[in-house]
């Protein structure tokens, strides 16, 4: 590890944490700038019976009626302390919220990520290894149909064949491991399109390399010659799509979470959103920032060590060649 | 006889032979018919689930509103000082009787010996001064507000002895005691009280003297209460004081109601909150118990905006009032369960009288009122006046879910009649922040509320003592400012009755508000195996009477 690669490394850490601050700063302004503020929203409720006095009373007693700009730099500086605040809906701690649902997410997310995984490596297996006859074509076909059909229609579908008709788990055990198990199938099905369409490209690039033939000319069998010699370069640029796989899995997890009535990063940001609870809001979009930022700063700082090829600081960036490199490479340079 | 009888044939011997077998016998009858025999007694044990769309914003008691999600639970881990039973019918609970001065300003409440709260503080009349103060002041600097509803007339109360409370109002208050049985008047410990609001929103935090308590919950997911063996004051209204048959409640959040539905239909579930009224028939047919009570309130309904042209024409107003027929809104958005309207208020509210005549769907009357009024029929059916069209925008109530179907009906129906109406419909943040009572661009803004007591509404519909003004009459209606007076100092229900039934053929007559129907806020869908629920005055069911069969 030289000089060169540990001030990459700081530049790239610095870069971070100022991404993280724009995100809380832009989530304040767009909160502040939408219409209404929270604290009227839920007050004027008709069944609360509040009169205007009385509402303009408890907005002063929030803090709310204050310039904007100050209450932009109270939060702002709380944030930088670690002091999330409490959240404007319930009154409770911010981040007792968050730790309630993350685990949850988490582990939804990351059993998302595995069933993702699992399926686009037997498609892309699939496509190259099922005889054309049997349907390796439709095979090829399986990427595009998961992308098409919405993610909550695959959740509701699920739910009623699994759980309502088969009975093999409870709705209302919706932290049980069959209720997870279903949610992550759910979740993780339009993830595996991705991942499967990367994965086939770059197996239809090295199965036509010279080094493939010859495996297969010392007649190599099928599952070998795969998992010995084409998965492993298939799979570098692989990692970068599930670097961006995180964002869906996240994102898809409001979905799934609702349908399968679980609780969440997703259903806390669903409730936050309908309430403007801005405290929770900018915890939340914190903490995605971070996940994000983190999840590209390990890409980044890995890449270099994994392939002396690839260039540090500033520069264009060289990845090893794949059908997929565009695609990724514009991703990237939105996130970073 | 019997003395002969039991000399001859009872020996010791035949004794013991003829228990044994009558003990057997009995036994074998027992095993065999036990469901039947003990139908008529409540069995204990059992758990059920209940399945919500939500469980509202916090848990700081005070701050959930008077109808929202929370009073649920707050149902049954919590206690009221007096019942009020789906016909508005009060009787005693915490407060086993009370008194009242003449002019209704002065209170005296006479509480129920031996009650406690689940941390073991006892409910006595230093626990209920706590109560109303809060209630009444909140602390709204530490983000505890006042309970909106509660008189804004109040001026102290005194614990006179440890089972005695004396309550004083700045001005006649008659709606006070209605007031101790709804959601928001629950009492809650003296020591969560004293806790901050961050304590407060901790549900597990909070200990009222509810036949359950809260075993444990999590935000956005389940709350799971759990019976409280030593609870023995419940309301004689409902038949039972003693502690409750089921040994837990868990309300879990679905919030996808198609989901809740199936999950009762499949097993999983007991009860399934508001379901779309269109699905009832089919459950009902399939054996599911379809529960929609109604709350005491106003009707769902159109509060006219009179400031605005041509709305401030009462003939335009009355026009309204004949042409929708609210028959067809029944038969084609609901089900036979909702009722027609039959005055502005709903029918089971004490004082409300019925005024279905003024309610008739008249076509012809309307049409011949805008004829009056100066409204002409076009060629393309849309009546005129000084080239301005005879238009409405009605504004979907995002917390009503068939609020748009209706407006689509209404539509329809003024339609045929010359009237060019517009929808629009908004989410919750949009339409609070565009849509007011009164609102310059506001010509009918639409109700669904409970309420308290029906001596509230006067005051609601003008804008005396920070009132609502509904109508944007402010002080300009003298008959309906002089109603409102005359009730709100009526110091009791035979004064004020006659004075409500004015007001509400005046309103109605007026065509200040157009009822639309009888609101059924929520409806239950319950497994058939689950028996015995009471609904109250604001339509919460409640489970403490209830049992279930295996």
């Amino acid at each position: 590890m030289n000089s060169t690669y540990l001030s990459y490394a700081a530049k790239r850490l610095v870069q971070a944490v100022v991404v993280i601050l724009l995100a809380y700063v832009f989530t304040f302004v767009v909160v502040s700038i939408l219409p209404g503020d929270p604290i009227t929203n839920v007050l004027r409720d008709p069944q609360n019976g509040f009169s205007e006095k009385q509402i303009q009373e408890i907005i002063a007693a929030q803090g709310l009626d204050r310039p904007i700009l100050v209450q932009l730099w109270t939060a702002l500086s709380n944030f930088v302390t670690g002091d999330l605040g409490l959240s404007m809906r319930s009154n409770r701690p911010v981040t007792t919220l968050i730790a309630e649902v993350l685990p949850s997410t988490l582990i939804l997310a990351s059993t998302g990520l595995g069933v993702a995984l699992a399926l686009a490596a037997a498609i892309a297996y699939g496509t190259q290894f099922v005889p054309r006859r049997f349907g390796q074509g439709l095979l090829r076909g399986f990427p595009s149909l998961f992308l098409s059909v919405p993610n909550f229609v695959i959740g509701l579908v699920l739910i009623h064949t699994f759980g309502f008709q088969l009975g093999l788990f409870r709705v209302i055990e919706s932290n049980s491991f069959l209720a997870t198990l279903f949610a992550a199938i759910a979740l993780g099905i339009p993830v595996s399109a991705r991942i499967a369409e990367v994965l086939i490209a770059n197996l239809d690039h090295e199965a036509e390399q010279e080094y493939a033939a010859v495996a297969r000319g010392r007649g190599l069998g099928q599952v070998r010659l795969f998992a010995k010699h084409l998965l492993k370069p298939s799979s570098l640029p692989v990692v970068t799509v599930i670097a961006l796989a995180i964002g869906e899995l996240l994102g898809g997890s409001l979905i799934t979470e609702t349908v399968f009535g679980r609780t969440g990063v997703g259903s806390l940001v669903q409730r936050s959103v309908s309430t403007q609870d801005l405290p929770v809001l900018q915890a939340v979009v914190s903490l995605a920032a971070v996940v994000f930022v983190l999840v590209n700063l390990i890409a980044d700082l890995v890449y270099p060590l994994l392939d002396p090829r690839v260039k540090l600081i500033g520069g264009p960036k060289y990845r090893p060649t794949t059908a997929d490199e565009n695609s990724a490479d514009t991703s990237r340079a939105v996130t970073t | 006889m019997t003395k002969r009888f039991s000399s001859r044939f009872l020996s010791r011997r035949r004794l013991l032979i003829t228990t044994s077998a009558v003990a057997a016998a009995a036994l074998v009858v027992m095993a065999g018919l036990n469901p039947v025999q003990s139908a008529g007694v409540p069995q204990n044990g059992g758990n059920i689930t209940f399945l919500i769309d939500s469980l509202g914003s916090t848990w700081i008691p005070n701050n959930s509103a008077i109808s929202s999600f929370q009073g649920h639970i707050w149902g049954h881990v919590t206690d009221k000082l007096v019942y009020v039973d789906a016909d508005g019918k009060v009787s005693p609970w915490i407060a086993e009787s009370w008194e009242q001065n003449d002019n209704a300003t002065q209170f005296t409440l006479h509480l129920k010996k031996g009650v406690t709260f689940s941390d073991g503080t006892p409910l006595d009349a230093s626990a209920v001064v706590a109560n109303l103060d809060i209630w009444y002041a909140g602390r709204r600097n530490e983000g505890i507000n006042p309970i909106g509803l509660f008189p804004k007339t109040y001026d102290r109360a005194e614990a006179v002895d440890a089972t005695t409370v004396k309550v004083f109002f700045k001005a006649t208050t008659l709606g006070f005691i209605p007031t101790l049985g709804y959601h928001g008047s629950i009492l809650i410990s003296p020591k969560t009280i004293a806790q901050p609001a961050s304590q407060q929103a901790d549900l597990a935090k909070t200990s009222g003297s509810g036949p359950y308590v809260v075993d444990s919950w999590k935000e956005g997911d389940f709350v799971k209460l759990i019976r409280r063996k030593d609870y023995n004051w419940g309301p004689a209204a409902v038949g039972h004081t003693g502690p409750a048959h089921l040994d837990s409640i868990t309300y879990k959040l679905v919030s996808e109601p198609s989901l809740r539905v199936a999950a009762v239909q499949s097993g999983q579930a007991d009860v399934a909150y508001n379901a779309s009224p269109q699905e009832l028939k089919s459950l009902k047919e399939a054996g599911f118990t379809i529960a929609t009570p109604r709350y005491l309130g106003f009707v769902n309904g159109l509060a006219i905006n009179t400031k605005l042209e041509p709305y401030n024409d009462v003939k335009v107003r009355q026009a309204f009032q004949s042409g929708i027929n609210r028959k067809e809104i029944l038969d084609t958005v609901y089900t036979p369960d909702w009722k027609l309207a039959t005055s502005f208020i709903q029918s089971n509210v004490p004082g409300a009288t019925d005024h279905s005549d003024l309610l008739a769907y008249n076509p012809g009357r309307a049409e011949k009122l805008l004829d009056e009024a100066g409204w002409t029929k076009g060629s393309n059916g849309i009546r005129s006046k000084d080239g301005k069209q005879l238009s409405l925008t009605l504004y979907s109530n995002p917390y009503l879910a068939t609020s748009k179907s209706i407006d689509e009906l209404i539509a329809q129906q003024l339609g045929k009649i010359g009237w060019k109406v517009y929808i629009r419909a908004y989410d919750v943040v949009t339409f609070g922040e565009k849509v007011k009572f009164g609102g310059p661009a506001v010509p009918a803004y639409e109700v669904t509320r409970s309420f308290i007591d029906a001596g509230t509404v006067a005051s609601i519909l003008t804008d005396a003592n920070n009132g609502e003004n509904w109508f944007a009459l402010g002080e300009s209606d003298k008959k309906l400012n002089e109603l409102r007076d005359k009730i709100a100092s009526a110091a009791s229900t035979q004064i004020r009755d006659p004075l409500l039934d004015e007001l509400q053929k005046y309103v109605l007559e007026q065509g200040y508000f157009i009822p639309r129907t009888q609101i059924v806020q929520w409806i239950y869908v319950q497994s058939p195996k689950l028996k015995g629920e009471v609904y109250n005055g604001i339509a919460y069911a409640s489970y403490y009477t209830a049992t279930i069969s295996e």
